[in-house]
């Protein structure tokens, strides 16, 4: 039973590490977050819980590529707060990587509901 | 005052490995991570959470493998931003004109030195190599009438020297432009 959780434990940190820049600008849609309101955000998720150590370099390295951008806001008495959203370049991206992961998980969905023995290819591909 | 110690070391030490970042680049890393550790705390105060500040300090990692992800890219080297294709096409021209200018003046040197030479041959006194008297210049010369104050170097001895020169010349201007081409 051990075993098989661990297993299950890499397949999520693989599947995460491929997934995480789409989880990332998906959370920013239409949202505002700084980065302790994101990573409480994304622990909602069973698949998504991440480290603050692997959060803000991937938010900088997002920045950098000009997908994100940050500004700092000081709201009442509170210290003040670096607040993230897309940029133009941004929501491209998203809405790129949005349709390869629905590709993806079409296709993944269309091997499982089509069992062998024989080959059927899918329609329009 | 415990957590207070915890948190100060923690940036200082992540200053030091964030070194490499421009001032206004790491300060901006602390300031956010400073203030988030803050935002953490206090909504443990807000759970009763006693996790503490190592809890939270632990989710950053250690302070050298943190700086690390955040100076990868310098050391990586970042890739060309947009509108980099415009200063490659421009260096491009630049090595093109290299390379025209670099073949006129190579061959123009060579065309010179081989047509000295058989001009020498053909009208021994047209041409010399002709030392000034008192000057330190030397002077090649088409002329019938000898340079005033000044003795021929070279004689019959220019032919072979000037044709050597500028085949010479030739060989190493077509070799440096195959070298060129081959950059380009």
């Amino acid at each position: 039973m051990k075993k098989s959780d661990d297993t299950n434990d890499k397949w999520d940190v693989q599947l995460r590490k491929g997934s995480l820049e789409l989880v990332i600008l998906a959370a920013l849609k239409e949202r505002k977050l700084y980065g302790l309101e994101l990573l409480k955000f994304l622990h909602g998720f069973e698949t998504m819980v991440i480290t603050e150590g692997t959060l803000y370099p991937l938010m900088d390295r997002l920045k950098r590529d000009n997908l994100i951008s940050a500004s700092w806001v000081q709201e009442g008495e509170f210290r003040p707060r670096k607040y993230y959203q897309l940029t133009d370049n941004g929501e491209k991206k998203l809405s790129t990587l949005t349709s390869r992961w629905r590709k993806s998980v079409e296709d993944i969905e269309f091997l499982l509901n089509n069992p062998g023995p024989s080959l059927i290819h899918k329609k329009g591909s | 005052m415990h957590n207070r110690e915890l948190i100060h070391n923690y940036l200082k030490s992540l200053g030091k490995y964030l070194s490499r970042l421009d001032k206004a680049d790491a300060d901006d890393v602390i300031r956010e991570i400073e203030s988030h550790i803050h935002d953490a705390l206090e909504i443990q105060e807000q759970q009763d959470c006693t996790d503490g500040v190592t809890t939270i300090l632990e989710g950053f990692g250690q302070p050298r493998e943190l700086a690390g992800q955040y100076v990868e890219h310098i050391l990586q080297g970042t890739p060309p931003p947009t509108g980099f294709k415009a200063i490659q096409s421009v260096k491009k021209g630049v090595t093109f004109s290299l390379y025209v200018s670099m073949g006129l003046f190579g061959f123009g040197i060579t065309a010179f030195l081989v047509l000295v030479g058989f001009y020498k041959i053909l009208v021994p006194n047209g041409v010399g190599v002709w030392s000034v008297t008192q000057g330190n210049s030397i002077i090649i010369t088409f002329s019938e009438h000898t340079y005033p104050n000044s003795t021929e170097l070279l004689g019959l001895w220019l032919i072979p020297l000037a044709i050597g020169f500028g085949v010479a010349i030739g060989r190493l201007t077509w070799k440096v432009l195959a070298i060129l081409k081959e950059k380009r």
